[in-house]
C-alpha cells in the first residue's frame, strides 16, 4: 500500500507538471488576451504529433523535438494571431466570440490531424536506457524523470521571465490592468501576439512531454487537455499563472492518488469534484487572489 | 490674431463605446500649446470620453482627432506617448502588484532598451516626487490614494512630455494635498508642458486654466478664456446653473 501511495505521489508530480505548464500557458493567454483557448488542447496534441512525425520520419528523438516545437510554434502562434484577432475585435463581445471562434479552431485542428494521422491512437517507440529508475523503494520510467526535469526547468524559466523580465511583467502588468498597459505607451497588439505565440510554444513544448509521459495519444485527446487546463486555470484563479502552477500539480497529485484508492473509472470524477468544491468554497481560486479584472 | 496650431485638436467627433449610442455628438477642442486648456461639465457630459479620444483610446465614428494640426484619427495610444503626450486617467491607472519602480519602468518601455534614458526618467520621477523613491521596492497598490496619484503623475512626466492630460488629477484628495497639485500643474507651462485639465472642481479649474471648456450631454455648451468665466457675471451664474458648482462661492 504504501509503495501505491508513493507511486501515485511520484506519478502525480511528473503528470500534475505537465498539467501545470498547460494551465500557465492557457491562464497567460485568458489574463492577457481575454482568449479562451478551446483549442488549448489540440494545440499541445499538434506538439506530441510533430515528435511523432520527426521520429518516425527522421528519427529524431524526442529531446531533439523539443526545440522544434518550440521554434515552429511560436511562429505559429504569432501568425494566427494576426489572422484571427482583428476579426475577434471586432465583434461586440470579444470574450464569447473568443470561445466560439476557438472551438471551431479546435474542431478543424482535429480533423486535420485525423488527415494526417488517422484515428490510430499512437506513441513514440522511443526509449532511454536505462528503461526505467529505481526512485526510493519504487521505478519510474526513465521518459517520465525526464520529462519531469524538463517540465521544471520551462516552469521555473516561465516564472522568471514573468516576474523578473520587464516584457513578462509588461504581459503580468496587462493582467492586472489592461487599459493602464496602453495608457503608459506599451504596443498592445504585439504584446498579445508575442503572448499568444509564447502560449504556443509552451503547450507545443508540453506536447513533446505528453508524448514522454503519458502512453499514447490520438487526433481527439486534445479536448481531454483543454478540459483539464480549464480546471487549472479556475482553480488557480483566472490569469494567475503561479497559481496555475500549483494547481497543475494539486490536479495530477488528486488525479494519480485517486487511482490508488479509487477504481479507475473513478479518477476523472475526482478533478471535476475538485472543481467544484473550488468553485463552491473559493471562487477566486487557490491562492485567494481576486479576479483582476 | 494668428492662434497657433494646437498640440491636440478634436474636430466635431462622434464616439461611441457599444453600438451606436453616441456619447460625444460633434465635439470640437483644441489644446493650446504652452497653455493650461480646463474642461469643466457635469457628470456624465463626456469629459473624460473626449479625453480618451484624444489620447487614442476610443476611435471616434466620425470627425477627426489632430496632433499638431496633422489628423492623426485611429492613431494607437503607443504613437500619442511618442508624440510627447501622456495622459493621466480618472480611474486609477497602476499596476497595483508591481513595484513603484517597475511601474515607472513599464512607462519607459519604447525605449526600454536604453538603459541611460530609462534610469534619467526614472531620476526624474523621483526628483519630483521624492516619496517615490522611498517607496519604490513597494507594490504600488499599497500606498495611499494620494501616493498613488503622484505615482501616476511622476510617471506621466518622467518621459518630458510636451502635454498631459489630467482627468480630475485631485478626485478623492484631501484639500491640502489637492492645494499642492494645482500648484504643481499651474507650474507645468513654466517647464514647457502643455496642459489639458478636466475637472470638477470648477473653481479651481478655472484659477489655473487659461481657457476653458464647458460640456454638456456630450456637445460644447461654451468656451471662453479664464478670464471671460471670471469677469462675466452671466457666464459665471451660467455654470452655477449647469455643473452645479458656483465660482465666485
Ligand atoms: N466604458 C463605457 N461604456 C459605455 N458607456 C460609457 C463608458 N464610459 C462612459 N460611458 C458613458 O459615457 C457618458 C460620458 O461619460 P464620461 O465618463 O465621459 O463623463 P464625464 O464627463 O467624465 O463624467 P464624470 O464627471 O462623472 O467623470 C456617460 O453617459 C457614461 O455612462
Ligand atoms: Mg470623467
Amino acid at each position: 500500500m504504501e509503495i501505491l501511495v508513493l507511486n501515485g505521489i511520484v506519478n502525480g508530480l511528473i503528470v500534475g507538471g505537465i498539467y501545470a505548464l498547460i494551465g500557465m500557458s492557457l491562464t497567460l493567454l485568458y489574463g492577457v488576451l481575454r482568449i479562451v483557448n478551446f483549442a488549448h488542447g489540440e494545440f499541445v496534441i499538434g506538439g506530441s504529433f510533430l515528435a511523432y512525425a520527426l521520429f518516425s520520419n527522421l528519427g529524431l528523438a524526442p529531446l531533439f523535438s523539443l526545440p522544434v516545437a518550440a521554434l515552429s510554434f511560436f511562429a505559429m502562434g504569432w501568425g494566427a494571431y494576426y489572422l484571427l484577432l482583428p476579426r475577434l475585435q471586432k465583434s461586440d463581445d470579444p470574450e464569447i466570440m473568443s470561445f466560439l471562434m476557438m472551438y471551431g479552431v479546435s474542431i478543424a485542428l482535429a480533423a486535420v490531424m485525423l488527415l494526417i494521422f488517422e484515428a490510430d491512437s499512437r506513441s513514440i517507440d522511443y526509449s532511454f536506457t536505462p528503461i526505467s529508475m529505481k526512485v526510493g523503494p519504487i521505478y519510474v520510467s526513465t521518459a517520465r524523470i525526464v520529462a519531469f526535469g524538463i517540465v521544471i526547468v520551462l516552469a521555473a524559466a516561465l516564472t522568471w521571465f514573468l516576474f523578473r523580465t520587464l516584457p513578462g511583467k509588461a504581459l503580468r502588468a496587462t493582467i492586472m490592468n489592461p487599459e493602464a498597459i496602453k495608457i503608459v505607451g506599451v504596443d498592445v497588439v504585439k504584446l498579445s501576439a508575442f503572448a499568444f505565440a509564447l502560449a504556443s510554444a509552451i503547450a507545443g513544448v508540453t506536447g513533446v512531454l505528453v508524448a514522454l509521459v503519458f502512453p499514447a495519444f490520438n487526433p481527439f485527446s486534445g479536448a481531454e487537455y483543454s478540459i483539464i487546463g480549464f480546471i487549472v486555470v479556475v482553480l488557480g484563479g483566472l490569469g494567475n499563472p503561479l497559481g496555475a502552477l500549483l494547481a497543475g500539480i494539486l490536479y495530477g497529485l488528486a488525479e494519480q492518488l485517486a487511482t490508488v484508492f479509487l477504481p479507475q473509472a473513478m479518477a476523472p470524477i475526482v478533478g471535476f469534484g475538485i472543481l467544484v468544491a473550488v468553485i463552491l468554497i473559493r471562487p477566486t481560486g487557490l491562492m485567494g487572489w481576486r479576479a483582476q479584472r | 490674431m494668428a492662434t497657433e496650431t494646437p498640440v491636440l485638436e478634436l474636430r466635431a467627433v462622434d464616439v461611441a463605446y457599444h453600438g451606436d449610442i453616441r456619447i460625444l455628438q460633434g465635439m470640437s477642442m483644441a489644446v493650446r500649446p504652452g497653455k493650461i486648456t480646463g474642461v469643466i461639465g457635469p457628470n456624465g457630459a463626456g469629459k473624460s470620453t473626449a479625453l480618451r479620444t484624444l489620447y487614442g483610446l476610443l476611435k471616434p465614428v466620425a470627425g477627426d482627432v489632430l496632433v499638431d494640426g496633422e489628423v492623426v484619427t485611429g492613431m494607437p495610444p503607443w504613437r500619442f506617448i511618442e508624440r510627447g503626450i501622456s495622459l493621466v486617467p480618472q480611474n486609477r491607472s497602476l499596476f497595483n502588484e508591481l513595484s513603484v519602480e517597475d511601474n515607472l519602468q513599464l512607462a519607459c518601455w519604447s525605449f526600454r532598451r536604453d538603459k541611460a534614458r530609462v534610469a534619467e526618467a526614472l531620476e526624474r520621477a523621483y526628483a519630483q516626487f521624492p516619496i517615490l523613491k522611498d517607496r519604490r521596492t513597494q507594490y504600488a497598490g499599497a500606498m495611499s490614494g494620494g501616493q498613488q496619484r503622484f505615482l501616476e503623475l511622476g510617471r506621466a512626466l518622467a518621459l518630458q512630455p510636451r502635454a498631459v492630460l489630467l482627468d480630475e488629477p485631485t478626485a478623492m484628495i484631501a484639500p491640502k494635498l489637492a492645494a499642492e497639485i494645482y500648484e504643481f500643474i499651474h507650474g507645468l507651462p513654466k517647464q514647457g508642458i502643455t496642459v489639458l485639465l478636466v475637472d470638477q472642481n470648477v473653481r479651481q479649474c478655472v484659477r489655473v486654466a487659461d481657457h476653458v471648456y464647458v460640456l454638456e450631454l456630450g456637445r460644447n455648451k461654451i468656451d471662453g478664456s479664464a478670464s471671460d468665466f471670471t469677469k462675466d457675471a452671466d457666464l459665471r451664474n451660467l455654470i452655477a446653473e449647469w455643473v452645479d458648482y458656483r465660482i465666485d462661492a
